[in-house]
């Protein structure tokens, strides 16, 4: 158990399951960096894992494959990608070519940094992303592909002062960030990433670098400390009470002074209907996408009684002031799941926010469940994200109270067949 | 070392939870780094399992590597603790199949009882999904099957039947339809529904019945070799094939009852098959019979798949729909030499074996088939190339995991097949009519993508913003676009054609023309192409 200002605890326990490992970045990073391609190094796990779970049908050609290791590749000392590289190249001339790991290349050991090294050319750079479920959980490895960019992310001088916002987001809601920046009279750098390779923004000691999600730690201290440039640390822009926070701290970064207590006021009042709904409803949150804190803590600023919280991996100064926000709260890392069925069987939460292996099963136990993974797909940022927000979480509240009553003996009898 | 986009097998790894996912009272214990339990997610999400299937997961974590701990033993623990399985199930990922640990030791450690441990540590470099589960089952077969006293009555087992088999329940639902109509009892259904008090009963039947040539037939091979049982190992697919099947299983039953001296088994008149007892068991015969069927004639078709469904809908649509078989494939390439030799005769070529889907899909895009039987991957190829398919075989999509009955075995299953046949095709009378009068009021406004695009589908939520806008930015290229330019009298003559034939005449007069060597397709370039290529 370790202590955090405003003395939340965090009980750390065993492992995490039942959520992805780090290849699941390229579901999203591939289409948000358009002139770019994903190499997974990896075996037929990876290539089942990205087709299956994530769902991602392959049609004309899609910019991510797996260089497959076989049996016969095992043996040898250094794969070989001179030849998949060029039929990439052949076939998709990316700007740039990123290098994922995986299990089985990373316990052979395989030299990441220098295979990357080796297959750069002047133009077509081949960056490695560590991304293996030896040590990276879902949108963790979101983090390690933006590591990767810092070098390409031209300097600013210092002097220039502007806000770079850290996190891959659709246009619509980075266009909605960068509007309401500069209507508060932020200059706007750009964001990390931006949608192609060479448009990335340049960063300097004056940029400040305001996170919009919640599991990029290692890029904003790589970036605080090669260039000097300044991290937000404030709530993420989810919610009313994040979004005023958010906007308020990042606007102090630049000399202004603004009170958003009205905004956020209002922002309230749009979703009173929700928050009448979500108010003393107990929420468990399963670990899984690591959006886990600031949503609990929207919860809980919305009157809802967060019964856990969970998370793959917290970091305590990154997090630090959702975690203050979250007094009170039992916020697990990387949580047993095996005790979490314990413990959801005997609080009987009224929903439960969980990954999209556990959401049916646990709905089959009578409970009301919602999709982590949803929240990573709506767009739910800062003021115009706030109905989608507070939708997500009372949409299968009311959903289950219009269906009719239902009777498990009948309704479920043999539908599995390890059921007794 | 290759580039590989899309894989038609799934991992050793799934195979043997499919197996145990089926089970009750057994559970699976992957030692695995994080994330390679994402296949939790095919059960929860495509059966809808509402229960926690039977997974876990001991987490191998690089700092456990660099440190020298396992968390195997105490996952065993935990899982005995909270779930106290008949069994659980031992298998490295890919990854910590190279580790090169001593799973058993490991395992012993956890103080769990052996005889509730199994370690099933294949080669996953080498086995895939099919093999993985056909030999886990057959192990746990090995494992448990005891010699005992035949049933009184005649009964059989339903062998191969497991988690995420295609049309699984209404598969088991249609045999045991037929075999109730006979008289016959369904002594075990493994592993689909078995427990380990089941596996044990096993030899008491008096015939096994494994249609399924990936999974289930080494198991009744054993249970022959070990337990003197016959088996049946052909598929029920089609109405002669299902007339040969009944015959067969009542000879077996036969023999096996003359030793008993018990009354013999007769067939039933064939109405007592159908679903109201009265009248014919499939509609089939005579659908193939009608007039409009006379254009299936004509028609070319594709089949790409497993080994068992490749077979049984060659022979049906060429033995009982009378359609021509252009070619057939398989991604199996275990079973390649049985489905080439089952299917000899009826294949104009080569059996194609391949298990890239860009192999499948230039084939269709050169053949442009009537329909093509497939997986859900030729059914996205075709969609591109907007030729009918129907999938026939995992690897299947959400879609195919439906609510209803449409077994594929049986007289009910042939209905189902013809069905989808019959839907997936272009139709007879109203096909001449829209050829002589052109679009027959039919046609939509053509757009000029390909109506589907990548999505992030299945697991994920269908209607949101993120979503909508990665399919409409994702790039999608009209096959073989771009090379040939057409005059805009020719482009007007072309819409003329029918609209759904329009894409596969357009390419056929482009191939034309680029071998006289023209790059822009002229009215009169048309007119020799429609001459030359009749029509």
């Amino acid at each position: 158990m370790m202590q955090v200002p405003g003395d939340v605890q965090i009980i750390k326990e065993d492992n995490v399951t039942h959520s992805f490992c780090g290849l699941a970045c390229v579901g999203w990073m591939y289409q948000k960096i358009k002139d770019s391609f994903f190499l997974i190094l990896g075996t037929h796990t990876c290539a089942h894992f990205l087709q299956n779970a994530l769902g991602m049908m392959i049609f004309a050609k899609p910019r991510f494959g797996i260089a497959l290791m076989e049996e016969g590749d095992l043996s040898k000392n250094e794969p070989t990608l001179e030849e998949i590289i060029r039929e990439i190249k052949a076939d998709h001339n990316p700007s740039v070519i990123f290098l994922l790991s995986s299990c089985t290349p990373e316990v052979m050991k395989v030299d990441f940094k220098g295979l990357a090294h080796h297959l750069t050319t002047p133009e077509v750079p081949v960056l490695f992303v560590p991304a293996s479920g030896l040590v990276y959980n879902f949108t963790q490895a979101e983090d390690s592909v933006l590591h990767a960019l810092v070098p390409f992310c031209p300097e600013a001088p210092a002097g220039e002062k502007s806000v770079v916002f850290l996190g891959s987001v659709n246009d619509a809601t980075a266009d909605d960030l960068r509007a309401e920046a500069e209507a508060l009279g932020i200059k706007v750098g750009g964001f990390l990433p931006e949608s192609r390779f060479d448009k990335m923004p340049a960063i300097g000691p004056d940029t400040v670098l305001a996170p919009i999600q919640p599991y990029l730690s290692r890029v904003a201290v790589k970036l605080e400390r090669e260039r000097g440039a300044r991290v937000l640390h404030s709530l993420f822009p989810f919610g009313p009470d994040g979004s005023r926070a958010f906007w308020e701290d990042l606007a102090r970064e630049f000399g202004i002074t603004i009170d958003l207590r009205d905004r956020e006021a209002a922002a309230w009042e749009k979703i009173r209907k929700q928050t009448d709904l979500l108010k003393n409803k107990k929420v468990f949150l399963t670990a899984d996408t690591m959006m886990e804190l600031p949503l609990a803590r929207f919860l809980k600023s919305a009157g809802a009684d967060v019964v856990e919280c969970s998370s793959a991996y917290i970091n305590k100064k990154f997090h630090a002031r959702e975690l203050q926000a979250l007094e009170g709260v039992r916020v697990v890392e990387q949580p047993n799941f095996h005790r979490q069925l314990v413990d959801v069987t005997r609080i009987q939460p009224d929903l439960i926010i969980t990954s999209l292996m556990t959401a049916n099963p646990f709905a089959g136990h009578g409970f009301v469940v919602k999709w982590s993974m949803e929240f990573m797909l709506m767009p739910i940022h800062s003021w115009s994200g706030v109905i989608p927000l507070a939708n997500l979480f009372v949409s299968p509240l009311q959903r289950r109270s219009k269906l009719p009553a239902f009777d498990k003996e009948v309704w479920m009898e043999g539908v599995m067949p390890s059921a007794e | 070392m290759r580039l590989a986009f899309w894989l038609y097998e799934g991992t050793a790894l799934h195979g043997i939870s499919r197996v145990t996912n089926s089970m009750k009272g057994v559970h699976t214990v992957f030692h695995a780094p994080q994330g390679d339990d994402y296949i939790t997610a095919t059960y929860t999400m495509l059966e809808r399992t509402p229960d926690f299937p039977g997974l876990s997961i001991s987490v191998v974590r690089g700092r456990d590597l660099a440190q020298g701990v396992s968390r195997l033993p105490g996952t065993l623990q935990q899982v005995e603790h909270h779930y106290s399985p008949d069994l659980t199930v031992i298998a490295p990922s890919c990854s910590t199949a190279l580790l090169q640990e001593d799973l058993h030791q490991l395992a012993a450690h956890s103080g769990v009882p052996q005889d509730k441990l199994l370690v099933y540590a294949l080669n996953p470099f080498r086995v895939s999904e099919n093999e993985a589960a056909d030999g886990l089952f057959t192990e746990l077969v090995k494992r448990y099957a005891v010699s005992q006293e035949k049933t009184a009555q005649p009964t059989v087992n339903l062998l191969g039947f497991t988690s995420l088999g295609f049309h699984l329940r209404a598969n088991v639902t249609s045999l045991r339809r037929m075999l109730q109509t006979l008289g016959v009892a369904v002594n075990v259904v493994a592993p689909w529904g078995a427990g380990i008090e089941d596996l044990k009963k096993l030899p008491a039947a008096w015939l096994n019945i494994a249609p399924y040539r990936e999974i289930g037939s080494s198991a009744a091979h054993y249970l022959a070799e070990s337990f003197g049982m016959d088996a049946i190992y052909e598929a029920p697919i089609g109405v002669e094939p299902t007339l040969a099947w009944l015959g067969s299983v009542i000879a077996k039953l036969n023999a096996v009852g003359a030793q008993k001296g018990a009354t013999p088994i007769t067939m039933p008149k064939l109405s007592a098959f159908s679903l109201d007892g009265q009248s014919a068991p499939s509609g089939v015969p005579w659908f193939a019979r009608t007039a409009d069927m006379e254009s299936f004639s004509n028609k070319r078709a594709f089949v790409f798949g497993d080994a068992t469904h490749t077979v049984a809908l060659v022979k049906f649509l060429r033995d009982e729909l009378g359609m021509q078989i252009i070619g057939a494939g398989t991604y199996l390439h275990r079973h390649a030499d049985w489905v080439r030799k089952e299917l000899e005769g009826y294949l104009p070529g080569a059996l194609v074996v391949t298990d890239r889907f860009q192999d499948v899909a230039q084939i269709i895009d050169d053949e442009m088939p009537d329909l093509v039987c497939g997986t859900q991957m030729e059914r996205h190829s075709c969609r591109k190339l907007d030729v009918p398919c129907m999938v026939i075989c995992p690897p299947t999509h959400i879609e195919n995991h439906l609510l209803g009955y449409y077994p594929f075995f049986g007289f009910d299953g042939s209905d189902v097949i013809a069905d989808r046949v019959y839907l997936s095709c272009k139709l007879g009378l109203e096909k001449h009519l829209i050829d002589f009068f052109g679009d027959a009021g039919l046609e939509y406004e053509e757009s000029s993508v390909a109506p589907e695009a990548p999505q992030l589908q299945d697991a994920t939520p269908q209607s949101n913003g993120q979503q909508a806008e990665a399919v409409a930015t994702a790039p999608v290229q009209p096959a073989g676009e771009g090379e040939m330019s057409w005059t805009d009298e020719a482009e007007t003559m072309l819409k003329k054609v029918p609209f759904f034939v329009r894409k596969k005449v357009r390419k056929n007069t482009e191939t034309f023309a680029l071998g006289i060597g023209v790059t822009c397709v002229s009215v009169e370039v048309f007119r020799q192409a429609k001459e030359s290529l009749g029509g």
